[in-house]
């Protein structure tokens, strides 16, 4: 503990360093800027600014994703609760009560509660990364390619299963992830595998042109072919954040509690992430709250419930991440792709051997807590000015970035068309309802679960019930089982319940949706 | 609805077709492996059988049990469909966008950007000619500015005269 707090220390000394300090609040300010854009995902957002990074140190490019995925979950409440605009999934709970309490005459309440429940989500979830995240590595060192492997696919499993929707359509996204990873030379035997006589093949495809294409360029073609019909904001001068009184916080311990240990949970579990959390704190508050039967109404535990998880569940992405070196959501995968890129392989030995890295991200966390509530309290109202911009100027310039991105990598022009097909891809998923993260998951953790499979085989003499006579992979396996069977179990369910009652189609959906 | 079925199925069967001859080409993988292992194919192969059941499924689901099929598509489509489309707007989208490729490689990344990005925001419907104008060619410099000057990324300065003119910008700019 001693050791630990020590290391935290550190870490925020090496944090107040001018590259970190300013890696922070740009990514602070960005990430903000990202979630109050209707047109931008979170992940969007993160994977637009991996570019950046390229000549920056690997703790200054982790520290200003981190931010910006921490800000990224808090910024979009302010369209929410204001305009009833979500600007990203998982702010739509936030648009049940915020808007309601904001259309009563109280906008300024609104923000207020979300901005404590976005203090307190955000120092929870430091907290837990921080406590979490050595004795999962410590865990971990205890790891064998077999355990690896279950771990890799459990991971994957727990995407597709919970990512929310069609299970068929998410193992389809992942499958053709996996594949991609498997086109250039393969790791084990040297053999090239899809490469059809081109030679870039050889290399393999670039997951960082994958992610920027299916997510970025993808979108802006989807929205382009809407119309570029999201109407220009007016109105933000009135913004402004007031504070609850601490009686009516104390009022509100349980929903606090609740939340807090719904979004570290959900950020721990690879698939789940903060739109889940958000989804599953305001069920679990619908369900257990004092004041259920007031929710919708307008009233703070609606706003604080779906806040505090989705930015509680930030800190427990990192932990896999860091420890094991698996992200569990799309913003993860990137920050991952960014370890990477810098030729750091996080896993339980980035403790040993990058200890002041982890510990200024950490530090970072903290201090991206308070930062993104001080960016938030003061300087929304500028923030929120790109609202009023034409939805195809802020496009264009998406899609500018998703190329010049894409080809700094490898100054490839190949990259190039890479991106533009895999914006068409990204479309085509978007049109088709496919899941874009379990594909972006596959393509960069196709080659680490290959690794680790085709290891175990060789060591074990091609006996594949070595995955489940393992205690730990054994138990990894059983999940990997339950995460599978539960999406299955949903399905069949819903199912018998069409046959039964065929009036119920057009509202089984809705039933569904959290 | 027949042709509602046939959409449906559609993707699914394009799926198959394309993973059964990814498995095909999958039997021409060199193998430098000793005998009884697993060779090269094996895990592409895995991966393309796990997608060819999930899409004979589907498609058997929507062939033949439409209406279960419906029902559970019900959770996975909430929302989306009912807003109007413009295909044109995509097909021109996706057509400037192919050709900023290998436009950039022609004009150098400063000229095809402005051309870019000022046919972008015409393509999507935005009209004021002046805020066109000037984002285009401010954006495209600052692009320029950023990622050559300050991030050392070496972007395509085109060919010919447009070469010339690229470099003259750099020097314009202070980059070397």
């Amino acid at each position: 503990m001693h050791d630990v707090l020590h290391q935290l220390g550190l870490g925020f000394l090496h944090l107040a360093t001018i590259p970190n300090a300013t890696a922070l609040l740009v990514g602070l300010v960005v990430g903000m800027l990202v979630a109050v854009l209707p047109g931008l995902t979170l992940v969007m957002g993160v994977v637009l600014a991996l570019p950046f990074t390229y000549g920056m140190g690997v703790t200054s490019s982790i520290v200003l994703l981190t931010a910006m995925y921490l800000s990224g979950t808090y910024g979009g409440a302010f369209t929410s609760i204001l305009f009833r605009i979500p600007g990203e999934p998982l702010d739509v709970p936030l648009l049940w009560d915020g808007y309601p309490m904001a259309r009563q005459g109280e906008p300024a309440r609104a923000l207020g509660w979300t901005l404590l429940a976005a203090l307190f989500g955000g120092l929870i979830t430091a907290v837990s990364a921080v406590a979490l995240a050595v004795p999962f590595a410590k865990f971990a060192l205890r790891f064998d390619a077999p355990e690896y492997f279950a771990i890799v696919l459990f991971g994957l499993t727990g995407v597709v299963s919970l990512a929310g929707g069609s299970l068929t359509k998410a193992v389809v996204s992942l499958c053709i992830g996996l594949l991609l990873a498997t086109v250039g030379v393969d790791e084990t035997y040297g053999t090239d595998r899809y490469t059809f006589g081109i030679p870039i093949l050889k290399d393999g495809i670039e997951y960082l042109t994958v992610m920027v294409g299916a997510y970025g360029l993808g979108e802006v073609l989807t929205r382009m072919e809407q119309g570029f019909t999201t109407p220009a904001m007016e109105g933000s001068r009135e913004v402004k954040t007031r504070f609850p009184a601490w009686r009516e916080i104390t009022a509100l311990k349980g929903t606090i509690a609740r939340s807090s240990f719904i979004g570290v949970l959900c950020g721990i579990v690879p698939g789940a992430g903060a739109t889940v959390g958000s989804f599953v704190a305001y069920g679990a508050e619908a369900q257990y709250g004092k004041r259920r039967h007031l929710l919708g109404t307008g009233i703070p535990e609606g706003i604080v419930a779906p806040q505090l998880a989705s930015t509680a569940t930030v800190g427990g992405h990192m932990v896999p991440l860091l420890a094991l070196g698996i992200p569990g959501s799309g913003a993860t995968a990137v920050i991952l792709g960014a370890f990477l890129l810098h030729g750091v392989q996080p896993g339980p030995q980035i403790f040993q051997t990058s200890g002041d890295m982890v510990y200024t991200i950490f530090a970072s966390m903290f201090a991206a807590v308070f930062g993104m509530c001080l960016l938030g309290y003061f300087a929304i109202r500028p923030l929120i000015w790109v609202l009023r911009l034409p939805e195809a100027v802020t496009s264009a310039f998406v899609a500018l970035f998703c190329f010049v991105g894409a080809y700094s990598a490898r100054n490839s022009l190949t990259d190039l068309w890479m991106i533009v097909i895999f914006g068409v891809v990204g479309y085509l998923f978007e049109r088709y309802r496919f899941p874009i993260a379990p594909m972006v998951l596959g393509c960069i953790l196709g080659p680490v679960a290959e690794t680790q499979f085709m290891t175990s085989m060789i060591a074990y003499q091609n006996d594949p019930a070595i995955f489940f006579t393992r205690p730990i992979s054994g138990v990894v396996m059983a999940f990997t089982i339950l995460a599978l069977a539960y999406p299955l179990v949903r399905y069949v369910r819903v199912a018998l319940r069409a046959r039964r009652d065929p009036g119920a189609i057009g509202t089984l959906g809705q039933e569904a949706k959290p | 609805m027949p042709s509602a079925k046939a959409k449906a199925i559609a993707p699914y069967a394009a799926l198959l077709a394309g993973a059964a001859y990814l498995y095909h080409d999958a039997g021409s993988f060199a193998s430098a492996g000793k005998a009884g292992q697993l060779g090269p194919d094996f895990w592409p192969r895995a991966i393309l059988v796990l997608l060819m059941i999930v899409c004979a499924i589907e498609i058997g689901r929507h062939a033949f049990f439409a209406r279960a099929a419906s029902a559970t598509d019900g959770i996975e489509a909430p929302s989306g469909d009912e807003s109007p489309r413009f295909p044109r707007l995509l097909a021109a989208g996706m057509l400037i966008t192919a050709l900023y490729v290998p436009g950039m490689d022609y004009l150098g990344f400063f000229l095809a950007t402005v051309a870019y990005l000022a046919a972008f925001m015409a393509v999507g419907r935005y009209r004021r000619w002046g805020v066109v104008a000037t984002t285009s060619v401010l954006g495209s410099l600052a692009f320029v500015y950023v990622f050559m000057k300050v991030v050392y990324v070496s972007l395509p300065l085109g060919v010919g005269p447009f070469r010339d003119v690229s470099t003259a910008l750099m020097s314009v700019l202070g980059i070397h």
